[in-house]
């Protein structure tokens, strides 16, 4: 499968060093936007709420904001390296070296899940600290952010090589993710929401998402785990298809 | 027999209706310095890029000593360094690292790679500018930059496209040197240009490409003959 390990490990490091070397942009916003919604939201309009899940809010809104940063972040850093990649055809060097599609496919999507897990891992610490939370089932919490940045990883790689302009990989952002994020569980049980509302959040998928990751640091959820992990499971199989069919067709890379 | 270092055997490339390569045929020797040379739109580029694997071959074959370059792709791209036109370096990358990682992708590591790329870097006298981003050189800069990229993975066969590209006089006449010494050291060269007297100079032999199809393909010297290759050049792609 990966027969140019160099090659591979090349563009994984390559795409580590564009994260560290943007880290205003990548690593510190996600973080500091955290703090943010933990101290407003959290501690002081959260203090107003008795509990969530057997949980305070605070320690409740701590795991929908992790999934939250992983989603956004993972999206955003592979859909711009993509289509940067493109747009300045630096992308080239990888197109004319022996690199497979899917050598290159998996150095992005490697890349954006040590992304995912570090920054997962700087705002665990921050719920550890502030909101005194952590994960109790730490295989199930990387598990869940593994296979979502996977899949926003290759989501990414997708709308990069669609987008005509920087514009139009925001659409994404925008019209669905951000929206869906934020109905998806982030900020309140869905139990809370109307019935027809809550039934409508089955099919949204940030809802299973969300909600998987919550149960590695609850244990409770507003679905059955095995049918949210089999939700993500499948949509990364289909995103990761997608986007190495269409690295491998050399869709808007080749002529 | 010994393979050509470059074998094009009746090269097509449709974009839709556009047929920009239409059949064209030839071999490059071992150790040789090939033009390939045509007005605008004439099909170089797009030659270069169906050998290179940056488009996808419509008809015919295309091989680098032996290997076809779809069916074989990674041995053949082993072989070949590409020298672009554009300036397409990695911004996020200082020069240095910019051949490293280069090299990486060719899956080439070690400390070897970072000697090469000391050599190359003292090589194209750019050595002071090992740290910075590519942004920060100047054109000449670049255009040795861009060579020495190609270089990094000891290729049998580079292309050059257009090397010499709004640079100086100075630089130029610099550049031709090293492209003679590198030949001299057995690399194959295909070369683009629009500088026509470079390709008299520096060319064993020459490819006009007009509309697609090759108008002339010879030896410099009998294709010039008495002329020059400027009035043979606009004689056979005179529209």
């Amino acid at each position: 499968m990966i027969v140019n390990a160099v090659g591979f490990g090349a563009l994984v490091k390559r795409e580590m060093v564009r994260t560290f070397s943007i880290i205003n942009q990548v690593i510190w916003p996600p973080v500091i936007q955290t703090l943010l919604y933990v101290f407003v939201f959290g501690l002081a309009l959260g203090s107003r709420i008795k509990t969530v899940q057997g949980v305070s809010y605070a320690q409740f809104l701590i795991p929908g904001l992790i999934m939250m940063q992983v989603i956004d972040q993972t999206y955003s850093e592979s859909s711009s390296s993509v289509f940067q990649g493109r747009f300045m055809n630096s992308i080239q060097e990888l197109l004319v070296a022996p690199l497979s599609a899917v050598e290159i496919v998996l150095g992005y999507v490697v890349a954006g899940v040590i992304r995912a897990v570090f920054i997962a891992a700087l705002i665990t610490a921050l719920g550890v600290f502030f909101v005194h939370i952590a994960p109790a089932n730490w295989a199930l919490y990387l598990l869940t952010i593994v296979l979502v940045a996977i899949l926003f990883t290759a989501l990414g790689i997708v709308f990069g090589l669609l987008a005509e302009k920087f514009d139009h990989i925001a659409v994404l952002t925008t019209f669905f993710i951000t929206p869906l994020v934020f109905v998806g569980g982030v900020f309140t049980s869905t139990q809370f929401l109307p019935p027809l509302v809550r039934r409508i959040s089955q099919v949204n998928p940030m809802f299973h998402m969300i909600g998987a990751f919550r149960y590695s640091y609850t244990g409770t959820g507003d679905a059955p785990l095995g049918v949210s992990l089999l939700v993500v499971a499948v949509l990364t199989a289909a995103a990761l298809a997608t986007a190495l069919t269409m690295t491998a067709r050399g869709y808007k890379l080749r002529t | 027999m010994r393979e050509p270092a470059l074998r094009v055997d009746r090269l097509v490339k449709r974009y839709g209706d556009f047929t920009a390569v239409d059949g064209i045929s030839f071999d490059v020797a071992e150790g040789e310095f090939f033009g390939l040379l045509g007005p605008n739109g004439a099909g170089k580029t797009t030659t270069i890029n169906a050998i290179v694997g940056l488009a996808r071959i419509t008809s015919g074959a295309i091989s680098l000593f032996g290997y076809d370059v779809e069916r074989e792709w990674r041995a053949a791209r082993r072989t070949v360094g590409i020298a672009p036109q554009e300036y397409n370096f990695d911004r996020y990358l200082n020069i240095r690292d910019v051949l490293i990682y280069q090299a990486g992708y060719y899956g080439l590591s070690g400390p070897d790679v970072a000697r090469r790329a000391d050599e190359l870097l003292a090589r194209f006298d750019l050595t002071s500018k090992a740290k910075q981003v590519y942004t920060r050189l100047s054109g000449g800069m670049k255009r040795r930059l861009t060579l020495a990229r190609a270089l990094i993975h000891r290729p049998r066969l580079l292309i050059l496209d257009e090397p010499t590209a709004g640079v100086d006089v100075e630089l130029r006449l610099e550049l031709w040197s090293l492209l003679r010494e590198l030949n001299g050291g057995g690399t194959t060269i295909i070369l683009t240009t629009h500088y026509l007297e470079e390709a008299e100079e520096l060319c064993d032999r020459i490819a006009i490409i007009n509309a697609g199809r090759i108008a002339a393909l010879e030896d410099t010297h009998s294709l010039v003959g008495e002329s020059s290759l400027q009035d043979v050049f606009l004689e056979l792609t005179r529209r």
